[in-house]
């Protein structure tokens, strides 16, 4: 399997969290264990590619009960 | 800003006589500049009417990037209290052991009042400097002008909570490792971990240093570091008798309380069998200067404490006896320490499982094989009294 | 400009004044110079005053420049709080320490709190900013110092320490559970299931939040939603975290219990968790004099039975909870015996027994 670029791995996430939208809410670990299962992807390339998610604004972090990543709420479902 | 609306608070005023400094009278101040200051007013002498509170959870809102720092919160009576209908909580990571210059303190009341109620906590239960009550729309601009001055946010949700420690070598002869210097060390090594929650649940660190645990270690925090001691307590025979002289029973106020009994007093002389002595700060407390922690100074290690919720209070426990922090080995190896726990606890932890909660989950046994700790007697209070043991050697048939 | 991001804290030197600078960690001893005030004195000779005044901790912005004033003019602009949110003044100067305790004392900040003294009692947020609080915490931290004012100050003598905490729910935002006395909000009734849960929560992560597994998955008119085996809650309110579809707060049933004998220091006892002395004191805004009354008559038993440094949880163990309960007048109840996790670790068991 071809490794995945940070941007990829982004996009894969992004993809998990838009799928569940609203039945399952995702934590950091739960999108990590995900890539690493899928991809092979460690765990310094998940936490960059978060990292991409959050500071392009595609994902927010939210706080209910626990810490999760999802997509904002006032945005449509695609970039 | 404009002056808020006036409420009638005449249950809270009631709250503005006393010698006790009142917290009436900060929100009123703060009423004299803030509308919002002025609305939380009118809402809590309702609350004080209704015996309810009337707050709702946010659990969106923060600054871009960051997942701790901000908690969203909202008047569930916004339509009568509009200026507080957003009323945001901002948590700033303190400077280790909570020295301030005027100049600083200036600039954040500066910030504060021009972007949010100018109402504060100092300091918020886990040691952050808490701004209470903003709007989304101020968020961003509060962060630029604290990053600008030169503060960070602190941690919220499920990451590393802002670490705090006692002022240490700053204030304190007691102090048996540099407090200050590994809380701030730690703060700075896990930035990430603070600011992007990455956890089961939250992650706490306190550096308490000495056994007297002025920041509460062993109760609050998930790692607890406090300072201790591994050779004989230092004594001055001369003040320790001018203590008796000036009429201090030795014998029935320390000698026959301390733990271990590991002392002896003629009338003249205290003999310590420090071999005995467990470092518990007892005498030293009641003889200050006759008496001190020893030479050879460092740090316990301990884990897991947690209040309540979910499955019940916690203290810490011991993981590393003892460990000489100045040096760059031991430095190093309680980093790596906290990256294992953390892969652990990331990996097999359930969400809202504090680490504490955790490991006795697990077993504690095989929690320190899994953090590639050996076990020690120095771990326990006391080796198992159950038999129903998991041996290995059968499981491995 | 561009936008920094994790710069963490100034480093603590910058807000070190010159004496402590100079002398970090050589100090030699400290003492006690009068109530609320204590010298440190350097390897060097060099002395160090600190002046500690008590705080609400909710302080406006307002006050924290007043506190700077005075701080510049008496402490070179240097000044500290405390890990129970007093604010410290630091001074070389021991002439500064009269004008600067009148110029406290006139601004509504008495000193005190200082070795064998009761100090600040750590609260939570309450009502004034806490949306699972079961009662306030700011209006029973003010009521009850009012009422402890002397013991802080120094007017009263006291035996020893004494850590009063307060936590508005039993989510204990403060070192409640190993608190000399400690004060807990809480709830007395299951949460009410909210119509539109499913909207807003997860079902399998508020099915997993009970920690007496009281919650179970159902369906209502067609929808999903969760039920509350009632007899199983312990109004823990952990679903509520999870899941704001579950409110817990009640005006009537939301109050107050009062715990004691904990406490943190390693000192001659080990770590305590504080114990249940009163399973509920109504909410009576805006004094909660049941409350004040309570804590006031235990602090009164420790002030006239404790030994010299003798913690509260250790004068209980010396003479035994049946007379504690005596002595303050407390009816036990079915409620002070644990049913949880570790109960069978606190019932009696031995023959060793205070008979008298």
């Amino acid at each position: 399997m071809a490794e995945m670029t940070v941007e990829q791995l982004a996009d894969a996430m992004y993809e998990m969290i838009k799928d569940a939208k609203g039945m399952k809410k995702y934590k950091a670990t739960d999108l990590q264990k995900a890539m690493a299962e899928r991809f092979g992807a460690d765990k310094q390339a998940c936490k960059q590619a978060i990292r991409l998610l959050m500071d392009s604004g595609r994902c927010i972090y939210t706080y209910f009960g626990g810490s999760y990543i999802e997509i904002p709420p006032d945005q449509p479902a695609t970039p | 800003m404009a002056e808020g609306k006036k409420y009638e608070t005449p249950k809270l005023d009631e709250l503005e006589k006393g010698a006790w400094p009142s917290f009436v009278k900060e929100i009123k101040a703060a009423a004299q500049k803030s509308p919002m200051a002025a609305a939380l007013l009118g809402q809590l002498e309702q609350s004080y009417n209704e015996k309810i509170g009337h707050w709702k959870h946010g659990g969106i809102v923060g600054v871009v990037g960051y997942g701790g720092g901000v908690i969203g919160r909202y008047s569930d009576l916004g339509d009568k209290y509009p200026e507080v209908a957003h009323f945001h909580t901002i948590r700033i990571n303190h400077p280790a052991g909570w020295f301030y210059t005027t100049e600083a303190l200036r600039g954040l009341c500066d910030i504060w009042e021009e972007h949010g109620s100018g109402l504060t906590n100092m300091h918020g239960s886990t040691g952050d400097i808490i701004f209470l009550g903003t709007t989304t729309d101020q968020l961003e601009k509060v962060f630029s002008k604290l990053t600008a001055l030169g503060f960070d946010l602190g941690g919220s949700g499920s990451d590393v909570r802002t670490p705090s420690c006692c002022n240490g070598m700053a204030r304190c002869e007691w102090a048996c490792y540099d407090t200050m210097k590994v809380c701030y060390n730690l703060t700075m090594a896990f930035q990430d971990e603070i600011h992007r929650p990455a956890f089961p649940y939250k992650f706490k660190m306190k550096m308490a240093g000495c056994p007297n645990d002025c920041v509460a270690a062993i109760a609050r925090a998930d790692l607890s570091i406090i300072g201790t001691w591994k050779d004989e307590i230092q004594q001055d025979d001369e003040l320790i008798k001018k203590f008796a002289d000036e009429g201090l029973d030795i014998q029935r106020q320390i000698v026959s309380r301390c733990p271990t009994r590991c002392m002896d007093w003629d009338g003249k002389k205290l003999t310590i069998n420090n071999e005995n002595c467990v470092k518990c700060m007892f005498c030293i407390n009641s003889m200050p200067r006759a008496l001190a922690p020893g030479k050879e100074r460092g740090a316990m290690v301990l884990l897991g404490a947690k209040a309540p919720i979910v499955q019940g209070a916690q203290l810490s426990s011991v993981l590393i006896p003892f460990i000489d922090l100045e040096d760059e080995e031991s430095w190093n190896d309680l980093k790596q320490l906290l990256e294992n726990i953390w892969e652990v606890w990331c990996e097999e932890g359930k969400n809202r499982e504090r680490v504490g909660e955790f490991a006795l989950r697990v077993g504690f046994g095989n929690f320190l094989e899994a953090i590639g700790l050996e076990p020690t007697p120095e771990m326990v209070a006391y080796p198992r009294d159950n038999p129903y043991v998991f041996y290995q050697t059968a499981k491995k048939e | 400009m561009e936008r920094r991001t994790d710069i963490g804290p100034p480093h603590y030197t910058k807000f070190l004044p010159p004496v402590i600078q100079k002398n970090y960690g050589k100090w030699k001893y400290h003492e006690g110079v009068r109530p609320g005030v204590m010298v440190h004195v350097a390897e060097s000779g060099d002395k160090l005053y600190t002046i500690r005044a008590a705080s609400p901790r909710l302080l406006s912005v307002q006050k924290i420049r007043q506190y700077c004033d005075l701080a510049d003019k008496y402490c070179d602009g240097y000044l500290r709080f405390t890990s129970r949110n007093n604010v410290e003044f630091l001074t070389t100067k021991e002439e500064n320490i009269e004008p600067l305790i009148a110029e406290l004392e006139a601004l509504g900040h008495p000193v005190g709190g200082v070795g064998r003294s009761i100090s600040n009692i750590v609260h939570t947020q309450g009502w004034v900013h806490c949306h699972s609080a079961a009662t306030d915490a700011s209006g029973i931290v003010k009521s009850v110092m009012d009422d402890l004012i002397d013991y802080f100050t120094g007017k009263k003598e006291v035996p020893g320490k004494l850590r009063i905490a307060l936590a508005c729910c039993l989510n204990m935002c403060g070192a409640v559970h190993c608190s000399d006395i400690a004060i807990l909000g809480i709830h007395r009734r299951p949460p009410k299931v909210m119509a539109n849960l499913s909207q807003m929560c997860e079902i399998p992560n508020v099915v997993a939040a009970c920690p007496t597994a009281a919650i179970r998955p159902a369906k209502v008119d067609g929808k999903d939603t969760v039920e509350i085996i009632e007899e199983q809650c312990m109004y823990c309110a952990n679903c509520f975290s999870v899941c704001p579809a579950l409110p817990m707060a009640d005006a009537e049933l939301d109050g107050v219990s009062i715990w004691v004998g904990g406490k943190v220091s390693n000192a001659r006892s080990q770590p305590m968790f504080s114990k249940l002395a009163v399973p509920y004191l109504p909410n009576n805004p805006p004094r909660w004099p049941e409350v004040v009354q309570t804590v006031r008559k235990i602090v009164e038993i420790w002030v006239e039975h404790a030994e010299p440094d003798e913690r509260m949880g250790e004068m209980i163990q010396r003479i035994g909870w049946p007379r504690f309960f005596r002595l303050a007048g407390i009816q036990f109840s079915k409620e002070h015996i644990d049913d949880y996790r570790y109960a069978a670790l606190s019932l009696k068991r031995t023959a060793q027994l205070h008979q008298s």
